[in-house]
């Protein structure tokens, strides 16, 4: 038996609440570049829990509200 | 395209030339020695040569690209603002060029695999000699191993930086 492990995030959505800020503004907030934050917010990479923190910050809020975390129970294996 | 993938197209674009060039040289010429250490001796001299010129053409061509890209910037910035300030192109080039954890990782990822062909290529040429091969070839099996080692890890990194 296989779990899948997936990080989703509402990135674009506290975006689009701060005042439609841009993914060039939020890396200059992070401090990563704004090919990181696409992939973040595509789902594409998983940010460090640091990254996490920071990204959380820049829109003043708790980590939860922007990262979750499932675990799919694959029950075919 | 973002600036690393850039820099990565370049620098691969410059692995492949001194590879070519290294090739040409080293294939191209023959040699009137006829032992070993002779032998050796001349493919280390060539070796130097080019792992000296490998080194320095990396190094113009990164600064001459890193000149041509903040150019391109400054008109691009001078057309879609009116105004070129060079305050704000510097920081433009901060922005782009800063390296991050992705970055970090994507090079990690991207060395391993760059490491992994180059140790296949140098077992090759152990394996090679073992073989009763030419001593003439060891070198080069080994320098056209780490070279192309070189720049499968740049194609590692465009991989990544795509995905």
């Amino acid at each position: 038996m296989k779990n899948k492990c997936t990080i989703s995030n509402k990135i674009r959505e506290h975006r689009f609440f701060a005042n439609e800020m841009t993914q060039q503004q939020l890396a200059e907030k992070t401090g990563v570049s704004r090919q990181t934050i696409i992939a973040i917010e595509a789902g594409k990479y998983s940010p460090s829990l640091e990254l996490a923190f920071k990204i959380a910050n820049a829109f003043d809020v708790k980590i939860d509200q922007v990262f979750s975390f499932k675990v799919e129970v694959n029950q075919k294996d | 395209m973002a600036y690393k993938e850039k820099k990565t197209i370049i620098m691969i674009v410059t692995g492949i030339a001194v590879l070519t060039a290294y090739c040409y040289y080293s294939f191209g010429c023959s040699t009137a020695a006829t032992d070993t250490d002779a032998i050796l001796k001349q493919q280390a001299i060539t070796m130097l040569k080019f792992i000296g010129i490998g080194i320095v053409a990396m190094i113009v061509i990164q600064i001459l690209f890193h000149i041509l890209y903040s150019i391109s910037l400054a008109i691009a910035s001078q057309i879609k603002t009116g105004n070129c300030d060079d305050k704000d192109i510097e920081k433009m080039i901060e922005l782009e060029v800063v390296e991050d954890e992705r970055d970090k990782i994507i090079e990690l990822k991207s060395l391993r695999v760059g490491f992994t062909f180059a140790g296949i290529g140098f077992i090759s040429a152990l394996v090679w000699i073992v073989m009763d091969g030419s001593a003439a070839y060891l070198l080069n099996i080994i320098f056209i191993s780490f070279s192309l080692g070189s720049i499968l890890e740049g194609f590692t990194r465009l991989y990544y930086y795509s995905r």
